[in-house]
């Protein structure tokens, strides 16, 4: 649930990027922290999790625009997806906004693929969300590797893994070179909106 | 006149939600934390939504700040007030909070309250250092004498005869059971940890101690005034003093059946009786329950197996009890009757209202015997994976 700050007039609401380890989560976010520097208050706080890195940063995005006289300020996070760092998961978790959910195209990572999603369901759960109602976006990334000769799935058969159930909006990606990047995270913060809006009753 | 602009309980908001929160409103403060398995008080000084001090204990700064997050049950205040402490913390209010709960989930910043010990006995794997119980602050009133135990040196034998009843001040003492294979180290406990049980001051059925406790440090311990513990007691209501009784006989049956699981001798499908579950495990039983004739098992399902955890009788409670964790029914462990079972419901919030006016030191001895329970029967389930093993 997004949190309004009368004394800043601002709506503060929380994306976070879900995905297997190594799945381009922080190559995703450092592209954004990059082409929103202007827009960016404050560093990008990185840290060392075993296995993945929890970032952190937020920013102003001026193209949203603006519900009833408030700006809308992001922040955007990555989650370690290990079962030990159950403080930050719940951290980030609790009161998420919209999920962008990273799927790696390499062949062998098909299985983590299907882990990771599986987890992220659990976790939404656990904070009393449902995963078939938050607003939820993937993203195919990786998909440059075809063109170095590496072994990766098709777009059909990703959709069928992932997203035959859930329908959501996704995109390739190849965030190593920024493509399909800005697309994903525009996508989930139009429905993030929407659903704010809905929310907030302030739609009709 | 002390203000305070917000204050609640640390279970509820954690202090990452806090600090965003203060981050979020711009709040210049000081916002004071409070835990019962400390006597220190851990402040943290805001000035415009970002933390610049802190300290707890011996600690300053950022390192105080993060160790504050260890503090999981507690409670905060928060003082609107002018802050004039140098700023020492640099950081940004979201790499604070990040690191920190980073560091918490690594071990690196120490969790206050009672043990958590699944944790602990997954990540050592070396069951000879067993994990040390503390209990909660110790309430001091209630104590007579001081008395010395060298270390190595008994405290308690098991089988004699002793009426006094102890809470450790200073130093780790350990559990031991005679069993015809070698004596069998059940639980280390430590400052805040009760010796002796409700039989002590009750003189209920003679108070012949089960096991053996003996000094692992040099060891500090507070003599309780039993006539005062008794006096307490006999003010209770007789359905709390029936639970009172209730749970102490339950610690006895787990440490019980931690031996026999230790030894592998118990053939669970020799007496229960699966047919007859009363409580499904983890299905969220709400309600209390007193038996008034025949037995109830209490059998927790593990990925082993199922473990044994002990059995009730006409008068014991069973079901879920609110404000204490046994870590069995109705979450971590099912219940199964014999054929006889029966039994009547009995309302916890009664139970709830009494336990709520309770003296420190009984609540604190309530608390510690269910942490024990809890506790001997993780120790116990411990013990059935390794002979399963075998």
């Amino acid at each position: 649930m997004a949190i309004l700050n009368l004394k800043k007039r601002q709506i503060e609401c929380k994306i976070v990027y879900y995905g297997p380890g190594r799945c381009g989560k922080t190559t995703n976010m450092e592209h954004i922290y990059k082409s929103y520097k202007k827009q960016v208050t404050g560093e990008m706080v990185s840290i060392d999790t075993e296995g993945d890195r929890t970032l952190f940063f937020d920013f102003l995005p001026m193209d949203l625009g603006e519900i009833k006289g408030f700006d809308v300020r992001v922040q955007v996070y990555t989650v370690p997806g290990q079962v030990q760092y159950r403080s930050t998961r719940k951290l980030v978790l609790k009161g998420v906004d919209g999920v962008i959910f990273v799927a790696d195209s390499l062949a062998v990572r098909r299985e983590k693929n299907m882990l990771s999603l599986k987890d992220l369901q659990h976790n939404l759960k656990e904070y009393g969300l449902n995963i078939f109602k938050i607003p939820l976006v993937m993203q195919h990334n990786k998909r440059d590797l075809a063109g170095e000769g590496l072994p990766i799935m098709a777009l059909e058969q990703m959709e069928r893994d992932l997203n035959r159930q859930l329908k959501m909006p996704s995109f390739p990606a190849s965030a190593i070179a920024g493509q399909g990047v800005g697309a994903t995270l525009k996508e989930c913060l139009k429905l993030t909106l929407i659903s704010l809006k809905k929310e907030m009753k302030l739609g009709q | 006149m002390v203000n305070f602009a917000l204050a609640g309980n640390l279970n509820f908001l954690s202090l990452g939600d806090i600090l965003q929160f203060l981050g979020s409103n711009t709040s210049t403060g000081v916002l004071c934390i409070t835990s019962k398995y400390t006597q220190t008080q851990g402040k943290i000084y805001f000035v415009k939504g970002n933390p610049v001090n802190a300290s707890a204990g011996s600690l300053v700064g950022i390192d105080a700040l993060n160790s504050l997050f260890g503090w999981v049950d507690g409670e905060f205040e928060f003082r609107d007030e002018n802050v004039s402490c140098e700023q020492i913390i640099n950081k940004s209010r979201m790499q604070i909070i990040l690191e920190a709960l980073s560091m918490l989930d690594d071990g690196q910043i120490e969790r206050l309250g009672p043990m958590s010990f699944s944790d602990k006995l997954q990540s050592s794997g070396n069951s000879s250092i067993l994990p040390i119980l503390k209990g909660p602050l110790i309430d001091y009133t209630y104590i007579v004498d001081e008395e010395e135990f060298r270390a190595n040196n008994k405290i308690v034998a098991e089988g004699k005869h002793g009426g006094w009843l102890w809470v450790i001040l200073e130093g780790v003492a350990e559990i031991v059971r005679k069993t015809p294979t070698g004596p069998l180290k059940l639980l280390r406990i430590g400052e805040g940890a009760f010796i002796g049980s409700l039989s002590s001051f009750l003189m209920l059925e003679g108070t012949v101690r089960s096991a053996a406790i003996s000094a692992v440090t040099n060891v500090q311990l507070g003599v309780l005034d039993a006539r005062r513990l008794s006096v307490d007691f006999l003010r209770m209501s007789n359905s709390f003093r029936n639970l009172a009784i209730s749970l102490d006989k339950r610690m006895k049956q787990a440490t019980d059946m931690a031996v026999d699981v230790h030894l592998n001798k118990i053939r669970l499908e020799e007496y229960i009786n699966i047919k007859n579950q009363v409580i499904n495990q983890g299905d969220g039983e709400e309600n209390l329950f007193e038996i008034t004739q025949g037995v109830a098992h209490i059998v927790r399902h593990t990925e082993h197996g199922y473990v044994p955890l002990g059995s009730l009788y006409p008068g014991d409670l069973f079901g879920n009890i609110p404000f204490l964790d046994l870590g069995q029914e109705p979450f971590h462990a099912s219940v199964f009757g014999s054929k006889n079972l029966e039994f009547k419901k009995m309302s916890p919030d009664d139970f709830q209202q009494e336990y709520n006016q309770l003296q420190a030191t009984f609540k604190n001895f309530i608390d510690h015997l269910a942490t024990c329970i809890s506790v001997t029967s993780m120790v116990t389930c411990e013990f059935h994976k390794k002979s399963s093993q075998k």
